[in-house]
Parts: structure tokens; C-alpha cells; sequence
């Protein structure tokens, strides 16, 4: 008999992680499907947009300037990083912006570590209650996270839609020569793009920071966790991968009611398997007709 | 340091040679040359700090490998320890070294990965030519690298490792550990834990070498004073989000022990606080998971956690001593280096500093020499007793001969006010437990 209160914890849990994990992924998939960059840096730049984070609550005590600081220094820092690093290779053996994405991932992890030493950092949650779900204490800031992540997303979805620079992201991203030749300034698209997925980066580090404490290995299980989804989502799919941030999150929680949550991150690994054998295009892409 | 080499080179005698700035024609010969000259230099200037190559003019220095993980997910946990060796080190040089050597600290860095901690091992010890190696960290990596310094007949003085296989089945004549492990703490601690805290226990470890072995020393321990264990959840090393973790911990107990370090104990601690699991009952653990540099990012969520540690960086009676408040001082400056909060010493720190202590005196009691004299070395370390004081601050010792195990006193605290407050010291002797080391016929 399968327990209630355990299926809906689960659940419950499923969803806030799901979209937690799906707003670091629609940076991630953004850069990929715009500018064919698997970004190794992506988290890193989690990280690093967390300790920005710490640095501007220390001197406002405000975690909302905390995370509106963080996620404009890090566009900025994205957008540095976008010219001076990646759009010289652009054209390039796809391996050589990989390289350098990952180059710059040590680059900042060792900043991080020298600018901010080893201690773990904190941000204060601003809401710190819970609420009663069965034998759990729920706290309400991590159903803030998931309404937040779900509502940077929805910003982001009606800014691709109905934006006009969102318009010239979303035409470069179906035909970049097309694009160039309507007028279109690619490169500075391309910018641009590296800019939104560090900013969406350093949001989801500031969101998360409370509840795990900053550090400088933060961003090492939610890359590898958002590399899946996007490949699970379709790569360079927005819509796929947030729907596949929410799939592979429950499929993993609901997985924890029989076996240990160690053994229940098999199951993103069987999905990315069987998503690469059954359809290499992603579970969430529609069907090309 | 850049600038530090940058003013020194211009003094070498080799860069006085007006030939080396006016010649318009540069050799083949003249190149290999200054070269070699020049890495010499650099060499030389990295290892040797410029005070200690003047101070001790030729002496040959005595070569210590020193493994710990300066980047990757342990980074931060390294990069404390190796304060601790480094103040060691700089205390050793000025008080005019080892039989007259100074000491030159060959630094690796095994990014928190076990196979390249062997790897860099071997480099320690085949190219490098270590005289001994010192340090260590994450369990895994030292149990990768002990047979390399085994096969290479070099002694390694473990600065962190705390993996219980170290000093029983694992055991090596060339191995030792200078500080406490699992069963020492276990049997310290569980007194205290089943008699003050509570009967029933859940326990949360980390789900390798060190997490797994502790388990099995609390385990028995609390059921050796009468307690019971609930049941046990093992989260893997670097989990970042371990929400699913604790929302399956359920059932009646009185009291959670975490055995967990570093930032997982932070996330681990955040996450317990904010699903309601510490409010419900008490929580103790491994003094790593409340180390003075976690304190600031737990904040409340920590407060009233008892724990089990061997240093504890308070200045109350039996540790409001002269030698504890040098060494506090003196690492608090070099910490202060490494992070701009400037945390109190812990653990980390005081093992590693006491480790290379603890070679000092063998080197000094036996004449060693170099690595062909490990054996003299380990022959002056077997057994070894030391007394608190500079070198040893946290308190006396016994460096056992049977397994290379060090017995050493155990400070019961809990967080108070967000600070360590001493509870109870358990003595040496009450800490002791049987070796299980055979070790391998050489």
C-alpha cells in the first residue's frame, strides 16, 4: 500500500526542486540553443552569483538587493565574459568553447575561494516560517523559491514571446544568417543571451544560498543535475527543459518512497539514457513533421 | 610573492653580469644556462621562504610532501589544514629548524579526488624526493595514497583523516595518525550522549569511508551504554540538495548525530533546521559538523548542538593556557590571510600543526636524516609520548606503538549564544580503545 502522507511530501517536494533546478537549467539550455555553447561555467557562475549575493546582504542586509545586485553584476560579468572569451571562437571546433568554458569554470571557482576564502558564507532567508505537511515542517521559503523561479521564468517566457529583442533572440536562434542578413546584430545578441543565462545563474544561487549556505562547491550537483535536463529536454529548448527539470525532479522524489535518495538519482541517469537511445532530440520537442 | 621575485632575481649574481643585459647575442649554451639558473631560482625562492635560505645558509632542508585538497569540493577544509602546517613550519625555521635543517614544505594539491591524490603522492615521493609526506584530508584520498608512501618506505604523518581502517585492518608501519579517530570519539562521547541527551538515536553520515566507519563506532557504542539506534541515513559526499535525505527520516528518537564536515555539514544542518527536523529533537554530532569557520552561515540554526572534538577554540579552564593562546593567535593571523572574516583555528588547523610537531621530535630524537632512515624515524615515533605545551596545545599524547594511533583528551561542548561552550573534558585515558592492527611484515 503506498503511503499518502509519503506521496504527497514527495510530490510536494518533487515540484519546488523541480523548478529550483529548472531555473538553472533554462540558462544553461538559453546559452546552448543560441549560441551552441555547452556551458561548463554555468555552475560556477551559480556560485559565484550566490557570493555576490552574500557580499551585497552584508552591506544592505536586504536579501531582495542581495538577489537584484547579484543578478545585475553577473549580467555584466556574463556579458564581459561573452566577448572577451567566447565570441573570438565563435565559428570554432565546438570542443574549443567547451575548453574554454570550462577554463573559466576554474578561473572563477578559484576566485571565489581566493576573494572569499573557504568559510561557508550566509544569506538570511526573508521568510523564515513553515507550514505543516504530515510529519514534515514545510518551510514556506522554499514554495517562495519555486513561485519566484517559476515567475523569472514567466518573465523570461514573455520577453522570448512578445519582446522585441526577445523577437531577434528567438529568430537568431532558428537561423543565424537570416538573422544577420534581417539586420538583426547577432553578436550583440549573442551578448546579450550569455548575460540573461549568467544573470538566471547568479538568481538561483541567491535563491538557493539559504537553505544550503554559500560555498564554493554549490554549483557542482545542480550543473551536473541541469546538464541531464537539458539534454532530457530537448537541447536549446526552453519549454523542454523546464518540463524535464519537473519530470526528472519527480520521477527522483517519488522514487525516494522505495529506495534511498541516494540510489533515486539513478533514475535521471535511466531518463538520460533512455531519452539519448528512444529520442536523441529530447522527450519534450515536438515531433518534426 | 610576484614581487618578492620580481625584486630578488635582480640581486642574484648571475643577473649582475652586465654580459647577461648588453650582449645582443644570445647562446644556445647561454640560454640552457640562465635557464636552469633562473628555475634554480625561482626553485628555490618557492620552497625556501628568502629569511629561512639566509638563516641557515647550505643546510640541506629536510623535504616535507604535504597532500591536501586546494581545489575542488574539499578545497575549503584543505586550505584550513594547510594553515596548520604552515604556522608549524614557520615556528620550526625561526626557532633555527630540525638538527640544524630547515624545513621546505613541498606543497600538492589533489583536487579532492582520490586518484589523483595517489598520483600526486607518487610524485612526492619519486620525483620530488620527500623525506616524509605529511597531511591529508578526505579518507578516501588518504587510503588511496598510504600504499604509495608504503612501497616508497617513506613516512606519512596524516594531518586530517579520520577513516578508522587507517590505524586497525589498513594499518602500516609507515603510517601514522597523531590525533583521535571514531572509536576513541565514540567511546568518550556515548556516555554523555545516552546518559544527558537521550536513549533512542537516529544517526546521519556521510556516505564514505570516514562517514561509514564512524557510524559503525557510534553505533556500538551507544548500544554498549545502554541506548538504542532508531536507524541510520547515509547522504553521499557533495549532495547539494539533501531535502529528499531528511524528509525520509521519520519514526520516534530522541536525538539525530550527524557525522558529516565542511559545507555538507552546513547544508546538511540548514536543511535539518528548515524541515522542522531539528525543532523536534535534539541534536548532536562529530565536532566538524560545528567547526568555527561554519558557524557564521549557520547561525541560529546550529544553536544548542552538542558535539564531540578534539580542539575546540575557547579560552576556558583547561584550555586557558600560554601555548593554547600563541598558537590561537599565531593562526588566527594566518587565517586571517587565507579569508577576510578571519575564523577561529579549528581542528583542521591544530592536527596538522601538532603532525608536523610530532615529526619534528622524531626527526630530532632519531638523527634521521633522509628517507633511507624511515625506519629510525618510525622507531622514535612508535610509542612516542608528548605534554602540552607550544608544540602541543591541545594537551598531552600518546603516539601508541601497536598502530600508530594517538590517544589524546576529547572536549564535550555544545553552541551557546552561536560559540563553542566547554561541557566536559574526558581525559586521555577514557578514551583509549584495544588496537586491531597486525601490521605487514616489511
Amino acid at each position: 500500500m503506498l503511503p499518502f502522507d509519503q506521496l504527497v511530501v514527495q510530490i510536494v517536494n518533487g515540484l519546488v526542486n523541480g523548478m529550483i533546478l529548472a531555473l538553472v537549467a533554462s540558462g544553461l539550455t538559453l546559452i546552448f540553443g543560441i549560441m551552441d555553447i555547452v556551458n561548463f561555467a554555468h555552475g560556477d557562475l551559480f556560485m559565484l552569483g550566490a557570493y555576490i549575493g552574500t557580499t551585497v546582504f552584508f552591506t544592505t542586509g536586504n536579501f531582495w538587493a542581495a538577489l537584484v545586485g547579484s543578478v545585475l553584476a553577473m549580467a555584466l560579468l556574463g556579458a564581459v565574459l561573452q566577448t572577451t572569451a567566447l565570441r573570438p571562437l565563435i565559428g570554432r571546433d565546438p570542443l574549443t568553447t567547451i575548453l574554454a568554458t570550462f577554463g573559466i569554470s576554474l578561473i572563477l571557482q578559484n576566485y571565489a575561494l581566493w576573494q572569499y576564502g573557504p568559510v561557508p558564507r550566509r544569506i538570511v532567508e526573508p521568510v523564515s516560517g513553515h507550514f505543516q505537511l504530515f510529519y514534515v515542517d514545510y518551510p514556506w521559503y522554499r514554495i517562495l523559491v519555486a513561485v519566484l523561479s517559476a515567475a523569472i521564468i514567466g518573465g523570461l517566457y514573455l520577453f522570448m514571446k512578445f519582446g522585441k529583442h526577445g523577437i531577434w533572440i528567438r529568430a537568431t536562434t532558428q537561423d543565424r544568417v537570416m538573422a544577420a542578413a534581417m539586420g538583426i546584430p547577432v553578436p550583440w545578441v549573442h551578448t546579450v543571451v550569455f548575460a540573461i543565462g549568467a544573470s538566471m545563474a547568479a538568481a538561483s544561487g541567491v535563491l538557493f544560498g539559504p537553505t544550503v549556505g554559500v560555498n564554493h562547491a554549490m554549483g557542482f550537483d545542480f550543473t551536473l543535475k541541469a546538464f541531464v535536463v537539458v539534454v532530457v529536454g530537448g537541447m536549446g529548448n526552453l519549454g523542454g527543459s523546464i518540463l524535464a527539470s519537473i519530470f526528472i525532479s519527480l520521477l527522483e522524489s517519488l522514487a525516494t518512497i522505495w529506495v534511498s535518495p541516494a540510489q533515486a538519482i539513478i533514475v535521471s541517469f535511466v531518463a538520460l539514457i533512455v531519452t539519448l537511445l528512444v529520442r536523441p532530440t529530447g522527450l519534450f520537442v515536438p515531433t518534426p513533421k | 610573492m610576484a614581487n618578492r621575485l620580481t625584486e630578488r632575481w635582480h640581486d642574484e649574481p648571475w643577473a649582475r653580469n652586465e654580459e647577461f643585459w648588453y650582449s645582443g647575442k644570445t647562446t644556445r649554451r647561454r640560454f640552457i644556462g640562465l635557464t636552469a639558473a633562473a628555475a634554480g631560482a625561482l626553485g628555490a625562492t618557492t620552497f625556501v621562504p628568502a629569511p629561512w635560505r639566509e638563516a641557515f645558509g647550505q643546510a640541506k632542508p629536510f623535504k616535507i610532501g604535504v597532500l591536501q585538497p586546494l581545489t575542488g569540493a574539499a578545497a575549503a577544509g584543505g586550505k584550513t589544514a594547510l594553515v596548520g602546517t604552515q604556522l608549524a613550519a614557520n615556528r620550526i625555521n625561526k626557532s633555527g629548524g630540525i638538527n640544524g635543517r630547515p624545513v621546505e614544505l613541498v606543497i600538492a594539491d589533489y583536487e579532492s579526488k582520490p586518484d589523483v591524490g595517489r598520483r600526486k603522492a607518487e610524485k612526492l615521493v619519486v620525483e620530488d624526493k620527500v623525506d616524509v609526506g605529511e597531511g591529508g584530508y578526505l579518507s578516501n584520498v588518504c587510503l588511496a595514497c598510504m600504499p604509495v608512501f608504503e612501497e616508497h618506505r617513506t613516512v606519512y604523518m596524516i594531518g586530517v583523516c579520520l577513516d578508522t581502517t587507517i590505524t586497525t585492518s589498513k594499518c602500516s608501519r609507515y603510517i601514522f595518525r597523531p590525533f583521535d579517530y571514531a572509536p576513541s570519539q565514540a567511546v568518550a562521547f556515548a556516555p554523555h550522549m545516552v546518559n544527558k541527551i537521550g536513549k533512542k538515536w537516529h544517526i546521519v553520515f556521510l556516505d564514505y569511508a570516514w562517514g561509514q566507519t564512524t557510524r559503525d563506532a557510534f553505533v556500538e557504542q551507544i548500544k554498549k551504554n545502554g541506548g538504542e539506534i532508531a536507524g541510520t541515513t547515509g547522504i553521499p559526499l557533495g549532495t547539494a540538495d539533501m531535502t529528499a535525505f531528511i524528509s525520509k527520516i521519520t519514526g520516534t528518537f530522541d536525538a539525530l548525530y550527524a557525522i558529516m564536515f565542511g559545507a555538507n555539514a552546513v547544508t546538511f544542518t540548514n536543511q535539518a533546521y528548515d524541515l522542522g527536523l531539528l525543532r523536534k529533537v535534539k541534536y548532536a554530532g562529530d565536532g566538524a559538523v560545528a567547526e568555527s569557520t561554519h558557524l557564521t552561515a549557520l547561525g541560529q540554526k546550529v544553536e544548542g548542538f552538542t558535539g564531540v572534538n578534539r580542539y575546540i577554540p575557547v579560552m576556558t579552564k583547561p584550555l586557558d593556557t600560554p601555548h593554547h593562546r600563541k598558537f590561537f593567535e599565531e593562526a588566527k593571523v594566518l587565517l586571517k590571510q587565507m579569508d577576510p572574516t578571519g575564523p577561529d583555528p579549528d581542528r583542521y588547523v591544530q592536527s596538522n600543526f601538532e603532525a608536523m610537531n610530532f615529526l619534528k621530535l622524531g626527526i630530532q630524537k632519531s638523527g634521521f636524516k633522509g628517507r633511507e632512515d624511515s625506519m629510525k624515524l618510525i622507531q622514535a615515533l612508535e610509542g612516542m609520548e608528548v605534554k602540552e605545551g607550544d608544540d602541543f596545545p591541545q594537551g598531552d599524547k600518546l603516539l601508541r606503538k601497536e598502530d600508530h594511533q594517538a590517544f589524546l583528551r576529547q572536549f564535550i561542548f555544545d553552541i551557546h549564544n552561536g560559540k563553542h561552550r566547554l561541557l566536559d573534558v574526558v581525559p586521555r585515558e577514557k578514551t583509549v580503545v584495544p588496537p586491531a592492527c597486525t601490521f605487514p611484515k616489511a
